[in-house]
């Protein structure tokens, strides 16, 4: 016994991510697994995490599709591992391609499960800031049966923050017209009144530039720019209200923040 | 109703063997050690459960069946009480087919035992008893049927050793065999793939008793899938019982 733990107290040299390099693919794995594939595939998902969790292995995510690839082979149908090691991949590992991959094995593999590109969606919405990415994302996730109603609302979302306005405009009156409760519709007019006033100040400020390249300077005011033709006419925010313009920074915002209405 | 006594001495024989206590003890040490595994993971810690659980009731199941099943013929023929058993009215298929149920009646009750402690476990985390793992374990109760008598025709002219390793990669093999579907599928059309056919119509898919898997995430299962898989285990039991039969029909005990 002291013996043992002597032996286990002296430090070994260890060649970092050794432990793997013989893992086989999980087709062949599948195979030697003997009717067991689904133990098999829970046991290599519990060594991954204690894996994963060793931060002296500096290359541990080179293998990181390779091992969560084995575990979908093995149980494709096990949700966790697809999460779990995107989740790796997105904060631990910061690559977003290895994620996106592990999560559109998740779909292929189980094309009823909305989660898998809810998630590819949010990771490239929130973390990537790639909104068209995640308006593909969230459209896939959107056609699955059963998904929840947040996911169109966040589609919406990613197609207005990719400035894609025309598609966030027909989501969110779609929305508001299908909301079943008060709180979703005051959300979806918030956003209709952002979108509706990034169309406008678009618009405005397109007007503003060529009014800049014509004259040289800002205009005194907006409805300078319908009398000089560059406007057809002043648009107004959804609440009728006239947008608000700085002539000194050629700058202009809506009257209310669209939170605040 | 020789059948029936020789059957009922078997399990009363079987149930004297240490080997099935210490099979059965190990086996509910794993299916309660699903509990820790369940603690190390990130997600749901019932899949775990049931994955390990179900796992054990299948290995040490088959283990049983080995251990025990290619003993059975032997012994008596080893100890030569065979003589005195045969020299009575009693066919010899009778008496195997005693031995047969003999040793299903035990693995049924050890199945019946396993199953108590895995459903107790599963039930102190879902606090429901599942009902749907059931199927499941009939199914591995079928695969054991199988085994046993892959065992008992092994033991009918081999040593207990040699059948329990021809019985383990019975087993194997059996597990395998989908996999040459994978092989026929590679292999360019001629003499190697209709022979690798042909090995893949007469080698045993164990596969069509293991629903483990779709149990486990809750799949549905077409009830024509059971139904067929449950005439493969019979026909497929009755075939190797029967081979069982006829070699040791012929078998001579000087």
């Amino acid at each position: 016994m002291g013996l043992k733990v002597k032996i286990d107290r002296m430090p070994r040299k260890k060649i970092p991510g050794s432990s793997i390099i013989y893992l086989p693919s999980g087709k062949y794995l599948k195979y030697a697994a003997s009717g067991y594939s689904s133990l098999l595939a829970d046991i290599i998902y519990l060594w991954s995490i204690q894996y994963y969790s060793d931060y002296n292995i500096s290359d541990r995510f080179d293998y990181l599709d390779h091992i969560f690839s084995i575990i979908a082979e093995l149980d494709p149908h096990y949700l966790d591992p697809y999460e779990i090691g995107a989740i790796i991949a997105v904060y631990e590992a910061k690559n977003f391609d290895k994620a996106f991959k592990i999560l559109d094995r998740g779909l292929e593999k189980n094309p009823d499960e909305w989660i898998f590109p809810f998630q590819a969606g949010h990771y490239a919405q929130m973390i990537k800031k790639d909104y068209e990415l995640a308006q593909k994302y969230y459209k896939k996730a959107m056609e699955i049966k059963g998904s929840p109603a947040l996911i169109q609302r966040l589609y919406a979302n990613a197609a207005f923050k990719a400035t894609d306005f025309q598609t966030a405009w027909k989501n969110w009156v779609e929305i508001y017209q299908t909301a079943k409760d008060e709180r979703i519709k005051k959300i979806a007019s918030n956003h209709l009144y952002q979108v509706k006033a990034a169309i406008d100040i678009q618009a405005i400020e397109g007007a503003i530039k060529r009014h800049i390249e014509h004259y040289g300077h800002n205009p005194l005011n907006l409805a300078q720019l319908v009398r000089e033709g560059m406007l057809n006419s002043l648009p107004q925010d959804l609440d009728g209200k006239d947008y608000v313009y700085d002539p000194d920074t050629g700058k202009v915002k809506s009257a209310t923040i669209p939170w605040k209405r | 109703m020789k059948i029936i006594a020789i059957a009922f001495n078997t399990f009363k024989e079987a149930i004297r063997d240490r080997i099935l206590y210490l099979l059965f003890f190990f086996a509910a040490i794993s299916i309660i050690f699903s509990r820790v595994l369940a603690l190390l993971t990130v997600g749901d810690r019932i899949k775990i459960i049931r994955d390990v659980g179900l796992a054990s009731l299948s290995f040490f199941g088959v283990l049983m069946a080995i251990l025990i099943g290619t003993g059975l013929v032997y012994k008596e023929i080893d100890k030569k009480t065979i003589y005195s058993l045969l020299s009575k009215p009693i066919n010899r298929y009778q008496f195997l087919l005693g031995k047969f149920f003999g040793l299903i009646f035990t693995l049924f009750i050890m199945l019946l035992l396993m199953s108590f402690i895995y459903l107790v476990l599963v039930f102190f985390h879902t606090f429901e008893i599942e009902w749907e793992t059931f199927p499941t374990i009939f199914f591995i109760f079928l695969e054991l049927c199988l085994i046993t008598a892959v065992a008992i025709f092994f033991s009918c002219f081999s040593t207990p050793i040699l059948s329990s390793v021809f019985s383990l990669a019975f087993y194997i093999i059996g597990h395998f065999s989908w996999g040459l579907e994978t092989l026929i599928n590679k292999i360019k059309p001629g003499v190697g793939k209709t022979l690798v056919q042909i090995l893949y119509i007469f080698i045993p898919d164990l596969e069509n008793f293991n629903f483990k898997t779709e149990i486990v995430h809750n799949l549905p299962i077409p009830s024509h899938v059971y139904l067929f898989s449950i005439s493969y285990g019979i026909f497929y039991t009755l075939f190797i019982l029967l081979l069982a039969m006829l070699v040791f029909r012929r078998r001579d005990f000087i």
